[in-house]
């Protein structure tokens, strides 16, 4: 038919660049989200603060929230450190003992589906009032993401590149080093990014109890002084500290995996 | 045993799949000359990779004897001496093409110490410039047409030196049009450096374009049917592809693969 043969023709429409669109969308969100909170920070004042009562809060006594992020910070990092460490070690052990794989998954898994709350007061009894129960807390939290990850990426290699090396009788360590390691590496990155939130979760709210100081101790300070703004500047310090740190890891990554 | 053949002696091997045993290849008695060309032909599942991978020594026979210039495929692979291309060029995604043509230098360093090596590795660049890589020796992988990952795993083979060369469809997953290319390359090289290359696939006009032999192999269970040898003139120049002597070749070949089949159970 003649009608189906003519194209309908397009009038070239202005449209916004597409990287303007990428930074304005969220922008806009961010920006509606602004005014909402301001609109119930204003009519209902026992919900929210004002974003102005959060800079004077944090303004007035910056280093009482450095010393107290500091804490947690520590607490976080020696926890993702020691958890995703030994997660690692374990996902490396895995690969060749199925054993142990068969042994640590549903442990891991167990571990993963106990709330870190319901854990927390029992370490606080088992080690007292120091950093030893957050670092705890925080390392069972990065132990997991970490776990799968690691072991999701260790156990699948190129069958035909297996090959290759096999065929020019390649050491288990070769292979492991040169063709095993560096294929991980990827999920080894998305585990980090997901372990050192969650460590840093784990950190503050293992903080919750059985200290004064940390990220943790100042949410609940807050709350028994009914204190809106030292709470809410306390949560926008730890989120802001987690995202700084997976954009530390995502540095680390680039550097790494340059494939 | 002279040692300056491959040869094969009442070969075969059973699999073990879900407890069932599946009989891959029966009875192969074969012998190939050093420098030999040798094509393994045949339909799918007529154990083309299997008879390769026991070569390579990738798997263990269940019964028969190899002996690859003398030694057992354990002894020859662990002196570096097999170079295997597979289906998938099997490159290094992180490692340039150059790192990944000189992979053999990288692995198994005891091989090269051995009093009795007998590899004679080739220069990478010249090996890349044989082959059009040289522009991307510094690439990856991942910024390489199928066609020049293809060539880099050849390559990579030729860069090892070893006395022989194994490769399992290593055009399969390429265009017709690449795959043509590619064919000539390979036929360059190999004329060149005229290592024991035993290659596989399933296309007639691959078998005999670049053989000296082709091995007509037929399945259920996998066995040699007959081998048909290839006496066309070298270099394989265009002259002789296109020449209807090359014709008459294909036609056997195509021929005996079908009689293969009209004998088959
Ligand atoms: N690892 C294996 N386990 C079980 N059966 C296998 C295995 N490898 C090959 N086979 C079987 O052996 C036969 C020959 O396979 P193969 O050598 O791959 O044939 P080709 O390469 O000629 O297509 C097929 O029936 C196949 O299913
Ligand atoms: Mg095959």
């Amino acid at each position: 038919m003649k009608r189906s043969m003519k194209r309908p023709v397009r009038r070239p429409v202005k449209r916004l660049p597409p990287a303007l669109l990428h930074w304005l969308a969220p922008a806009l969100l961010f920006f509606l989200i602004y005014l909402g909170w301001q609109w119930i920070a204003l009519n209902f004042k026992s919900i929210l603060p004002p974003f102005g009562a959060l800079g004077a809060e944090f303004l007035s006594r910056p280093g009482f929230y450095f010393d107290n992020l500091l804490a947690t910070l520590q607490a976080a990092l020696t926890g993702f450190a020691l958890g995703s460490g030994l997660a690692l070690v374990l996902a490396v052990l895995a690969v060749y003992f199925t054993v142990l794989r068969a042994a640590i998954v549903p442990v891991a898994l167990l571990l993963n589906v106990t709330p870190i709350v319901a854990i927390s007061p029992a370490l606080i009894v088992a080690f007292g009032f120091n950093a030893v129960p957050h670092i705890i807390v925080a390392a069972i939290a990065a132990f997991f993401p970490m776990l799968i990850n690691a072991m999701s990426g260790l156990r699948k290699v190129d069958r035909e590149t297996l090959d290759v090396f096999n065929a020019m009788s390649a050491s288990p360590m070769e292979i492991f080093l040169r063709l095993r390691l560096p294929g991980a590496l990827p999920e080894i990155f998305a585990g980090a990014k997901l372990a050192i939130t969650a460590a840093m979760v784990g950190a503050i709210v293992s903080e919750f109890m059985g200290t004064s100081r940390g990220i943790g101790a100042t949410i609940v300070m807050a709350t028994t002084f009914l204190n809106l703004a030292q709470m809410w500047v306390a949560i926008f310090v730890s989120a802001l500290t987690s995202l700084a740190l997976i954009g530390l890891v995502v540095l680390v990554e680039r550097a790494v995996i340059r494939w | 045993m002279p040692s300056d053949r491959i040869e094969i002696r009442d070969l075969s091997k059973t699999f073990d799949r879900d407890g069932q045993s599946v009989l891959a290849l029966t009875g192969v008695n074969t012998s190939f000359a050093r420098g030999e060309f040798v094509t393994l032909f045949g339909p799918s599942g007529c154990g083309k990779s299997t008879l390769l991978r026991l070569l390579a020594g990738l798997e263990r026979q269940s019964t028969g004897e190899i002996r690859l210039f003398g030694q057992t495929p354990a002894e020859a692979s662990r002196l570096k001496n097999i170079a295997w291309v597979p289906q998938s060029p099997g490159l290094l995604p992180w490692a340039s093409l150059r790192a990944n043509v000189r992979l053999s230098e990288r692995l198994n360093r005891r091989a090269d110490r051995a009093p009795d090596r007998r590899r004679t590795p080739e220069d990478a660049d010249e090996v890349l410039r044989d082959l059009g890589l040289e522009d991307f020796a510094e690439a990856r992988p991942a910024q390489l047409s199928g066609g020049m990952r293809q060539r880099a795993a050849i390559a990579r083979a030729f860069v090892q030196g070893a006395e022989l060369m194994l490769m399992d469809e290593p055009f399969s997953a390429l265009d017709e049009l690449t795959r043509d290319a590619v064919r000539l390359r390979l036929l360059q090289v190999w004329e060149k450096h005229r290592k024991t290359v035993i290659f596989v696939t399933h296309s007639a006009a691959e078998a005999v374009m670049l053989s000296d032999r082709v091995v007509v192999m037929t399945p259920r269970p996998g066995r040699v049917f007959r081998e048909v040898p290839i006496d066309l003139p070298r270099p394989r120049t265009p002259d002789v592809l296109d020449s209807p002597a090359f014709d008459a070749k294909l036609r056997e070949v195509k021929h005996v693969l079908r009689a293969g089949w009209e004998d088959a159970p």
